[in-house]
């Protein structure tokens, strides 16, 4: 649940763990900071990405097999009741007024909820489909502001806009053709039905992937977290080794604002020079800066390749003062980092004042790769996508692996 | 022979020995053409990663025809039929660029460790496969 209706639930009072609810040993194995407990909520509707809470507690959970609905009936943090619903196999999962917003690789879909009714019992209705279908980048996730504004991120199908795609040496067309439909968010009326593309308008461009992408209601500003560039060794191997590629390009964290143009595919931030640079494709030389103010500098650059999924304003009252207001990021991992350890497969609690970040990130929730044999992320335990905050304050993440969601409860030192 | 010719013989010896053990215990060159070429998509046990590049450990490739194969790793995966139905995002590119001997070291290194065991792939293998690559595949 985002933004508006955790107020509404604080307000009645609903802002303590039911008694009776149950931790997991160990905390299901995630390591957690002082006070936070984790219960496994449920397993077993497939690989889950995105999901929400209502206000009454249900549970929404939008997976590549799938849409499923959950309840926790005697209050225990499990899941008693687990219905599927709805023809989506999609991505994004997002509750606005009464309706349910889903997405999947070519459109934005809403069901109709019914009071007290868990699962939508109706057909869905299409906000925004026919974006074309692409194999990369291809999951629409979506934002919405408390007006029904609908943000779309539109991935760019490509690493780097190269003229041929992820080929070692190739160079970057310019000025890069894929931003004139992709790369960037583009903003629809999300109460309006039956749109295509063409509806909608580029908000802001420059960004290869903002999976992570969240409306902040008490900035009223749009956040995202954007998946940086891949292969920089492997592209331009005189200029860049592995250990640059596993570790130079950030994951940037930015205010998206109307027309803003955040860098893709001619440059990326470097965490090693903790600037911007010339992307290779673009006669980057490894130090070569763009022309000076041209791209806003990232509010946060983290570590390259840690796949930034999603993004939450923290607006619930049971964590501590400090988490209030701040962002939680969930990192699904990395693949690119290899040969080198891969990296990321966790939640991080970024400080944030007046939408400005506060302090270094902290990592919040870890433990969720277990061995990862062979340092592969086939072989991840868990890797977390989702994010929600539930009418209690709990964190809840879903992860991709095997669908497994859990519940964040603060109780206290 | 003279002394000094013994003594010299004995150093290249040793040293003949000493790089033949360190080669021992290093990498095939094929690994490490892989490692340098193939590791980052399909990762080091071959396996891939869901969604995003395909496993090549135990599949048809890699166990089947060396040609084809090396045709395949030549042209990229743009073009490939089997790719219409395949549900992962990212292509892989063509590798016509290296030469034959180190495409000959990856394919062996693959047929070997993921293909159950295959047969080596020789350098004039590849250069047999490259004369039926297009005439500008570039």
């Amino acid at each position: 649940m985002r933004n508006a209706l955790v107020r509404v639930v604080s307000v009645l009072g609903l802002g303590c763990i039911a008694p009776g609810t149950a931790i997991a040993a160990d905390n299901d194995g995630l390591a957690l900071p002082p006070g936070f407990s984790a219960v496994v909520v449920h397993e077993g509707q497939g690989t889950a990405r995105h999901l929400d809470v209502a206000a009454n507690g249900d549970i929404y959970v939008a997976g590549r097999n799938g849409l499923s609905a959950m309840r926790d009936t005697n209050r225990d943090g499990k899941a008693d009741i687990v219905a599927t619903f709805g023809d989506v196999k999609g991505t994004e999962l997002r509750l606005f007024r009464n309706w349910l917003y889903v997405s999947d690789d070519v459109g934005v879909y809403r069901y109709a909820l019914a009071k007290a009714q868990l699962a939508p019992a109706g057909s869905r209705e299409t906000v925004v489909s026919e974006f074309p279908k692409e194999r990369q980048h291809s999951d629409k996730t979506f934002a919405l502001d408390a007006k029904g504004t609908l943000y779309i991120n539109v991935g760019a199908p490509s690493n780097s806009c190269q003229e041929k795609d992820r080929q070692e040496g190739s160079l970057g067309l310019n000025p890069c053709p894929i931003l004139e439909k992709y790369g960037g968010v583009w903003v629809f009326d999300g109460t309006k039905l039956n749109q295509t593309p063409a509806n909608g308008r580029r908000f802001a461009t420059g960004m290869r992937n903002a999976v992570a992408i969240e409306w902040n209601a008490t900035q009223n500003s749009l956040f995202a977290v954007i998946h940086g560039r891949d292969s920089l060794d492997t592209l331009f191997p005189t200029l860049y080794t592995a250990e640059d590629n596993a570790t130079r390009q950030a994951e940037e964290f930015h205010q998206i604002v109307d027309g803003g143009d955040y860098g893709w595919p001619y440059t990326f931030f470097d965490t090693r020079l903790a600037r911007r640079v010339l992307a290779p494709e673009y006669g980057g030389d490894k130090t070569k800066e763009p022309e000076a103010g041209k791209y806003p500098e990232p509010l946060v650059a983290f570590p390259a390749h840690w796949a930034p999924n999603d993004l939450l304003f923290y607006s619930g009252k049971s964590f501590p003062a400090k988490y209030r207001e701040g962002a939680f990021i969930a990192f699904h991992g990395s693949w690119n980092r290899a040969p080198e350890p891969q990296a990321g497969y966790k939640v991080v609690f970024q400080p944030m004042k007046d939408g400005k970040a506060n302090g270094p990130y902290e990592v919040f929730a870890d433990g969720f790769a277990g061995d990862m044999k062979d340092n592969s992320p086939r072989n991840a335990q868990y890797r977390p996508v989702g994010l929600a905050v539930g009418p209690d304050g709990s964190l809840f993440i879903a992860d991709s692996q095997k669908g497994r969601v859990w519940r964040i409860s603060y109780r206290g030192k | 022979m003279s002394a000094r010719s013994l003594r010299l013989a004995a150093v290249f010896a040793g040293l003949w020995l000493a790089a033949a053990s360190s080669v021992a215990n290093e990498p095939a060159p094929g690994q490490l053409l892989y490692n340098k070429h193939c590791l980052a998509c399909h990762q080091a046990d071959g396996g891939g990663v869901p969604n995003m590049q395909p496993a090549i450990a135990g599949g048809t490739w890699v166990k089947g025809d060396a040609r084809a194969l090396a045709l395949f790793v030549m042209s990229g995966g743009f073009d490939s039929a089997s790719r219409k139905d395949s549900d992962v995002g990212n292509v892989m590119p063509p590798f016509h660029q290296l030469p034959d001997a180190d495409l000959a070291a990856i394919l062996t290194f693959i047929r070997q460790k993921f293909g159950d065991g295959g047969s080596p792939v020789s350098a004039a293998d590849v250069a047999d496969a490259r004369t039926s690559l297009p005439a500008s595949p570039k």
